[in-house]
């Protein structure tokens, strides 16, 4: 029997390149200064999914949490071929990633059996913990953080390459586990993640993507209690022509006082 | 905050001196009257505990067992909470390394504790511990404090805090076991984990590399401009990953964070992940061919070129 693989797929805020005020006077975030994205690590997991339904059949799920704001993730998920979404609800406003986390792993039961859990690793600029680790403690399952390659997959079990400090590790774990993808499994392959397809939007664009309701309302564990603006690094960057020995040497000479 | 407690973390049986900045955030969060208990899991602990005993640290812990010899979250779980058990603590600090940062996440969960991973510094708001992070491109310092009655596990990035200086007097004493090392259910089967031999953190001047330079002839170039300045040689995870230089090479969020006084950025495109390791450095040249690589936010000088045709003139210049 293939494996069923549910991917958490998020949508957070696009914190790269960011210009002008994030902010509020109230400390809150200015409507219109942020887009949101695919999280960027949660697509590498739904990458890692995939593969693994091409190369052994797989049937994979995707997870989302909360109404979409600016990307449909869970739908993106199906037009890259995921089989199916599902979405958790509650009141997100203040939940932290613990909340978050008993709300995924309630749609996580819904579906039955699992054998494996992906998502990615990384924290976004909003999150307060890792949302792997306590998505695993919710299900009672093991977990890998780090992974940036599955070495092998069996029916019961799993070894995942972990990244670590000075190299890596390979870490073996039974079925069902929870894995942690991080950013570096697609990075050499420019034709990963794989984008969208025409004929699967055209297929999914109107599937169904049932809602699991929340059962509780945890209280948050880690509350946010206020943003601040943190004062711009003033770098001033001069450009340097590359032709130019005298400004080359003028560099150095600055760039070489003191060092 | 009386009580505050700190998880050191053993590499093959080297210190992470990162858990000395987790010692001084814990002595400036007890203040006078709280007290700091430090506990070091891992095969060789107790041979390399002597740095936690420094001045305010009432206990030093050492669970040395060789089913701690490779990292799994489990078995690192359960020492934690067995050390926790008689010594109940308002905050626990990790570093924030892959160890760390999954640890403490187990650890929090596993508690019902407040979680905040990759904290640049902690403190209190309204006698809570609390926690923040600088985030969103470096624009937002996010603050986050625990829920009333909840202890706060927080893992610390470089540069939080200041490792103490000078020795304590703590008694430095081996945490029984028995029982508390359960089994795992994850093995780690194989490692390919290299031995750490430069410490790039020291170094004044840092010529790094990407994967702009393109292989083992673009990185001798590299090489001669670092020994031309009497440099070390750094570079990114795309790098080490290639096989072109040693892993303790690593600058970047899985590598080392550096602060020289000059760091060259060659071929260096600027992922974040790589930029948080060298945002401090004190001057930045960065050489990309691409006008709009991100490295070049970052920098103090900016040449678009080739490092081929650039590097051998800097070469010329500083007469080498």
């Amino acid at each position: 029997m293939p494996h069923t693989i549910a991917v958490i797929a998020r949508e957070v805020w696009d914190t790269r390149d960011l210009t002008g005020q994030i902010l509020d006077e109230a400390g809150g975030l200015r409507p219109g200064a942020l887009q949101t994205r695919f999280d960027p690590e949660d697509l590498n997991a739904l990458e890692l999914a995939l593969r693994i339904k091409d190369a052994h059949g797989a049937r994979v799920v995707a997870v989302g949490l909360g109404a979409p704001r600016q990307v449909e993730v869970l739908r993106e998920c199906l037009y890259r071929g995921a089989d199916a979404a599902v979405t958790a609800t509650g009141d997100l406003a203040a939940a932290d990633t613990a909340a978050h986390a008993r709300r995924l792993a309630g749609a996580v039961r819904s579906l039955g059996r699992v054998d494996l859990l992906l998502v990615g690793t990384a924290v976004p600029d909003d999150d307060n913990s890792l949302l792997a680790r306590h998505l695993a403690a919710e299900l009672g399952w093991p977990a890998v953080s780090w992974v940036d390659a599955i070495e092998e997959l069996a029916v019961d079990r799993v070894v995942a390459r972990r990244a670590v400090e000075m190299g890596y590790e390979y870490v073996e774990t039974p079925l069902p586990a929870v894995l942690a993808v991080g950013v570096a499994l697609l990075e050499d392959d420019p034709r990963a993640p794989r984008p969208a397809k025409a004929m699967l939007k055209l297929k999914m664009k109107k599937a169904e993507i049932p809602t699991v309701p929340a059962t509780d309302e945890p209280a948050p564990l880690t509350l946010r209690v206020r943003r601040e603006a943190v004062p711009p690094r003033a770098i001033e960057t001069a450009t340097v022509d590359p032709e130019n020995e005298a400004a080359l040497r003028a560099m150095l000479d600055a760039a070489l006082k003191g060092a | 905050m009386p009580r505050v407690f700190v998880v050191a973390e053993l590499n093959d049986g080297v210190l992470n001196d990162l858990s000395l900045q987790c010692i001084g955030a814990a002595r400036a969060m007890a203040g006078a009257d709280g007290t700091v208990v430090v506990l070091l899991p891992g095969t060789g602990a107790a041979a390399a505990a002597a740095p936690l005993n420094a001045p305010g640290v009432a206990e030093v812990l050492v669970a040395d067992d060789d089913r701690l010899a490779a990292y799994t979250t489990e078995p690192y779980l359960a020492v934690v909470k067995a050390a926790l058990a008689g010594r109940p603590a308002e905050a626990i600090l990790l570093p924030a390394t892959t160890i760390g940062n999954d640890l403490g996440a187990a650890l929090a969960a596993a508690l019902g504790a407040a979680c905040v991973t990759d904290a640049d510094g902690v403190g209190a708001e309204e006698g809570r511990p609390a926690a923040w992070r600088v985030g969103f491109d470096r624009k937002v310092r996010t603050v986050w404090v625990a829920a009333e009655g909840r202890p706060l596990v927080a893992t610390l990035r470089d540069g939080a805090a200041e490792a103490p200086a000078g020795s304590g007097t703590a008694a430095v004493e081996a945490l029984s076991l028995d029982g508390a090392v359960s089994q795992t259910p994850c093995r780690v089967v194989r490692r390919d984990v290299a031995k750490k031999t430069v410490n790039l953190r020291d170094a004044k001047v840092i010529v790094a590399a990407g994967a702009g330079v393109g292989g083992p002839e673009g990185l001798e170039l590299i090489r001669r401009l670092a020994t031309a300045l009497g440099a070390e040689l750094g570079g990114t995870r795309a790098v080490v990953d290639a096989g072109w230089m040693s892993a303790d090479r690593q600058i970047g969020q899985t590598g080392a964070t550096v602060r020289p006084d000059l760091y060259i950025a060659c071929g260096i495109s600027g992922a974040i992940q790589h930029r948080v390791g060298m945002l401090d450095s004190r001057t930045v040249i960065a050489i990309n061919t691409d006008p709009n690589a991100p490295i070049f936010r970052s920098a103090h000088y900016r040449i678009v070129g080739d490092l081929k045709v650039v590097i051998p003139k800097l070469l010329k210049l500083l007469g080498a």
